[in-house]
């Protein structure tokens, strides 16, 4: 879950009193998705569902706590400017549509008066990097910038630039110019996130009218024209990305911490080469419908409409009555909003999870298990009764164990450990795994497991099938195979049906001692000796002897299919 | 460590036979009102002190007699102690040779006159000197105020009384005697023997009446079990060693648990574990880019490739992702994802991550409402392996369906579950989950844990819903098995829930 420590003085300023932690941790708890992980001071660490980073900024989670405290309803108050300012204007050239196509900008304003204080920079520089990390999947589907606005020459430019000795620029943490090949090639951010602005034919820059670079997304600032400071009045935000929505998404909310503060947003224009966006719905609300009778059908409450309207404001959100629904505003930094049942879900979170209002549903519907647990019972229950010692082991085996045996499951492609590297293709896996961690015990051993397995097949729609299988083990002086062979015949007889056994050379056991047991042409059994090599590896002084049922395949045939 | 099965005592070691000699001595015994001496029992049975000593030990063991110790030391001389008092002791051989010299004995005539090995001299001259006979230096000079040479020296006194077991005044010479090897300290043990009430209750049978032991077929067959007097078994006595298998106590667990939820009115359900993404992820309407999609939140399966599902599942789908009308329809069902819908990502094969893929296939199936449905299995997330996280882990989920349901039931249903779980207070608190909304997570007090959080759920979206053809609300559930198993079984490490051990598996519990 995504976490960030926020100023609590920050948070609270000007609420006279504060809430106390306890308070917080209470109303957060219960109305909200974001959770107090720990208040000391003044530093206040927030953990929120991922849908609700607008809660990891001092000015968003203020937001939401006047609504759940009533101290302020509705949207709230900020600055924006409907239209682009004609002038100004950024270009995106064909040549990023392969890299990162798509680009969206917001101008801000500081309010009168005021800059650029050293706390909303470092407020937003850390928000911003929140959002690289979580939406921005770590800059690899969008990432953003943060820039000095005044004196800057439209029209912007974004576009691959080609890697000549000519494009140099000053990175923000440097402070002399650079060739930009020398840059990607030495740099730590670089390395990190450089092969997602590069090509072949260049790397990706953003650059104003003059030339000068701005930055070389997604990567970094340049630091004479891209650094924004303190007294700053006028900033540029701009997002790049692979994708469009999160483009918008991550710039919506990076706007919160200015426009918390007072500070005007103003739609930037972006020049495509097939097409112009105004980028008016970045700054202002947007507009969706709400039925309320889909809030009364998900809560299975009577709830007025006007208590809709009051709880979908104190949930921050602008709501009316149009025609026979709600309208509901929603500001740029709610991404998380886009359909009514989001809608929806907000009102009934504002309203509070009510336990009092919980009902027990009536019962309509019989219980039951599975068909085949009768079955695996009846089968685990035998394998008891014969005084097998049954396990319960992971799917995931060792990869030595695998080796051993000389089998070929399907491999897991990114395991984390060697020990759970394979999901087992056959039972006797985990019982010689148990067997080899259980020498220390004396003998005779008797183990068996009933459960799933997974072998390759092409046929199904996942590529695999997952069986249900039941095996037992004798680790005995003087155990062999009839031995195995008499608990098979009896699991069968059990079930009322007899196999044929055929010779069969299955992995790990002793050539001449191991059959498959058939029914109606189906392997429903395997049985055999186990190889002495196998055993010796494993530190086992006696010989043992395993079986296995397969019960997906015998139960269809048991039923008569 | 597990004793082997069958090891142990045999069990006939309970029962009670005793020999000639040890019903001789007990039937001597129960005779005798009180104590008897162990001393006198020799000339009272007849019976030889070794054939004595072991029938009472016998009978002690069986718990038919009762014996009261008393320990008493005593000196004994040993062989040289012996040697040295038919000798007489060195000390006395070199006071007699000075006698017999006038009182001066040279130095080298000590061996030749006094007899004394060399190992003697020092010992004999450090007694004298210490009773005051001789001078110091040489040669060897009686003192003119030696005592009188014809009493006996305290030596030889605590000598005769070792001689005589008895222990005499004299501690600090009796030392220097033990010192010297020439005595030594016998612990000696006086037993006074008595039956004990079982030992009196004890039938012994009347001469020649045959006392059976264990029942046999023979007995049984040829009716000689009738007259038979059986001997009574030492029901104290210790028994072999046995352990047998038990249900598995986290098989156990979780089949209860089902159980419960049969009761609940929930039909099982069950699925494959190497799901599509399609099933694992797309279905449930998680974005294709999703975090939780990664290769650190699933496991990827190498070499091989499942495909899209069959039918028109896929477009509807795709449009629910891509946020454009489902095929037929007039109108999206909401903005989607705003991203292209990838069918290579679709088919990849995973382990699944999550049981929600099988509330998914069930609800493809079409189920007549309402229904209620659940399952319990495994499954698979790369995490760190440790006490409290395991890469594979049970997972128990179920949704319930039908026309009004809806987030009061979902409610209800937690406190439903809590209360047959045994759990009395349940706190809810809003959660995220890409494919519910909206959703809680219920918290569960646990006396010792506090808080812990065990019931995540929801209302199914519209988006997972729709492209399945489901027209009825759907509520969804979870319930952190694994954690309840833990705290049922007493268990503070995950990895136990998987434990191999025979040792724990067989002494019951884990």
């Amino acid at each position: 879950m995504p976490q960030s420590t926020l100023s609590f003085a920050r948070t609270f300023e000007g609420w006279d009193p504060p809430p106390s932690p306890g308070e917080l941790r209470e109303i957060l708890f219960r109305s909200s998705k974001a959770e107090v992980v720990e208040c000391v001071g003044d530093s206040l660490l927030v953990e929120v569902t991922p849908d609700r980073l607008d809660l990891l900024s001092e000015g968003g989670l203020r937001h939401h706590l006047e609504g759940l405290r009533d101290r302020a309803v509705g949207l709230p108050a900020w600055r924006w400017r409907p239209k682009a300012d004609p002038s100004f204007a950024i270009e995106v050239a064909a040549s990023v549509a392969p890299l990162r196509p798509y680009l969206g900008a917001v101008r801000l304003r500081a309010p009168e008066g005021d800059g650029l204080d050293p706390g909303l920079l470092a407020e937003a520089v850390r928000f911003q990097e929140l959002l690289h990390a979580t939406l921005g999947l770590d800059r690899s589907s969008a990432s953003l910038g943060i820039y000095p606005a005044e004196g800057l020459r439209s029209p912007l430019r974004y576009e691959v630039a080609p890697l000549d000795d000519e494009l140099r620029f000053v990175p923000l943490d440097g402070n002399r110019a650079v060739p930009v090949a020398e840059f990607l090639g030495g740099h730590p951010l670089a390395e990190r996130y450089g092969h997602l602005g590069r090509s072949d034919v260049g790397c990706l820059v953003l650059r104003d009218a003059d030339g000068e670079i701005l930055s070389l997304p997604p990567i970094l600032n340049s630091g004479d024209r891209g650094r924004a400071r303190p007294g700053d009045r006028d900033l540029l935000l701009e997002s790049t990305g692979r994708r469009s929505s999160r483009v918008e998404e991550i710039l919506g909310l990076l706007e919160l911490p200015f426009l918390a503060r007072g500070w005007e947003a103003e739609p930037v224009r972006v020049r495509y080469p097939d097409r112009t966006e105004e980028g008016s719905e970045r700054v202002g609300p947007r507009s969706l419908g709400l039925d309320p009778a889909l809030v009364v059908r998900l809560s299975g409450l009577e709830i007025p409409a006007t208590e809709m309207i009051h709880e979908l404001e104190r949930s921050r959100l602008g709501a009316r009555i149009e025609g026979s629904g709600l309208r509901v505003e929603v500001p740029p930094w709610r991404p998380d909003l886009q359909s009514p049942v989001d809608l929806a879900e907000d009102l009934l979170l504002a309203r509070g999870l009510r336990p009092e209002e919980a009902r027990v549903p009536p019962s309509l519907t019989r219980g039951r298990r599975l068909p085949s647990v009768r079955f695996h019972r009846a089968v685990r229950t035998q394998l008891l009764g014969l005084g097998f010692v049954p396990l319960l082991s992971p799917v995931l085996v060792p990869e030595r164990n695998v080796l051993l045996l000389g089998r070929d499951p399907i491999a897991v492609a990114n395991p984390v450990s060697l020990e759970y590297a394979r999901p087992r293709d056959s039972l006797l896996l985990s019982l010689l795994a148990a067997l080899g961690d259980n020498i220390r015990y004396g003998y005779p051993q008797r183990t068996s497991e009933l459960g799933p397995v997974v072998t390759p097949d092409p046929e199904s729609e996942t590529g695999a099938r997952t069986e249900h299988r039941a095996a037992f083990l004798v680790a005995a002086e003087g155990a062999g195979f009839a031995d195995g062979a008499a608990v098979v015949e009896y699991l069968l007889r059990r079930a009322s049906v007899t196999g044929v056994r055929e010779p069969a050379p299955l992995p790990g056991t002793l050539p001449g001692r191991a059959a498959r047991v058939r029914l109606a042409g189906a392997v429903v059994a395997e049985i055999g000796e186990i190889h002495p090599e196998v055993l010796v590896r494993l530190g086992v002084p006696v010989p043992a002897v395993w079986g296995e049922l397969h019960l997906s395949a015998l139960e269809p045939l048991l039923r008569g299919e | 460590m597990v004793a082997p099965e069958g090891s142990g005592p045999d069990p006939s070691a309970l029962e009670i036979t005793l020999s000639p000699p040890e019903r001789q001595i007990l039937r001597r015994l129960r005779d005798r009102p009180g104590l008897t001496e162990e001393t006198e029992l020799p000339s009272a049975t007849g019976l030889p002190e070794d054939v004595l000593r072991g029938a009472l030990q016998r009978l002690r063991a069986k718990r038919l007699v009762v014996v009261e110790e008393e320990h008493r030391d005593r000196p004994e001389l040993t062989r040289r102690g012996a040697e040295a008092r038919a000798r007489s002791l060195p000390e006395r051989r070199l006071l007699a040779a000075l006698e017999r010299r006038g009182g001066l004995l040279p130095t080298e005539e000590l061996v030749s006159d006094a007899g004394l090995a060399p190992e003697e001299r020092s010992v004999a001259i450090g007694v004298l000197r210490r009773h005051g006979f001789l001078e110091e230096g040489v040669p060897f000079r009686l003192r003119a105020d030696a005592p009188d040479p014809r009493k006996p020296l305290p030596e030889e006194t605590a000598l005769e009384e070792a001689a005589d077991s008895r222990m005499g005044a004299d501690a600090a010479v009796r030392a220097t005697l033990l010192r010297r090897g020439l005595l030594e300290i016998v612990r000696e043990t006086r037993r006074r023997w008595a039956a004990s009430p079982e030992g009196a209750a004890l039938p012994l049978g009347e001469g020649d009446r045959p006392q059976v032991g264990a029942l046999t077929a023979a007995l049984l067959r040829d009716g000689s079990w009738r007259t038979a007097e059986f001997r009574p078994y030492d029901v104290r006595g210790e028994v072999p060693y046995r352990s047998g298998p038990d249900d598995h106590p986290y098989a156990r667990f979780l089949e209860e648990f089902a159980e419960i939820l049969v009761g609940l009115g929930f039909e099982e359900a069950d699925g494959p574990l190497i799901e599509t993404e399609f099933w694992n992820a797309d279905i449930l309407y998680m974005p294709q880019e999703h975090p939780a999609r990664s290769v650190h939140d699933v496991f990827f399966l190498r070499g091989f490739s499942g495909r899209p599902p069959e039918g028109p599942l896929l477009a509807r789908v795709q449009a629910a992702h891509e946020g454009v009308p489902l095929p037929g329809e007039p109108e999206a069902i909401s903005t989607g994802w705003r991203a292209p819908y990838r069918t290579e990502v679709a088919r990849r094969p995973v382990l699944r991550s999550q049981t929600t893929a099988v509330s998914a296939r069930f609800l493809a199936r079409a189920p007549r409402p309402p229904f209620r449905m659940f399952s319990l299995g495994r499954v698979y997330r790369p995490d760190a392996l440790d006490a409290t996280h395991h890469i594979e882990f049970f997972q128990c989920e179920g949704i319930l369906g039908g026309e009004g349901t809806s987030l009061r039931d979902l409610l209800g249903i937690f406190q439903e579950l809590a209360r047959a779980l045994g759990i009395s207070e349940v706190r809810l608190r809003p959660s995220y989950f890409p494919f519910t909304e909206p959703s809680v997570e219920g918290y569960v007090r646990h006396p010792r844990l506090g808080w812990i959080e065990v019931f995540p759920g929801g209302l199914f979206r519209p988006e997972v819903l729709r492209p399945l053809g489901i027209g009825v609300p759907v509520a969804a559930w979870g319930i952190g098995v694994t954690r309840l198993a833990m705290v049922a079984l007493g268990l503070s490490d995950i990895r136990d829930l998987f434990s191999h051990d025979l040792g724990r598996l067989t002494a019951r519990g884990m």
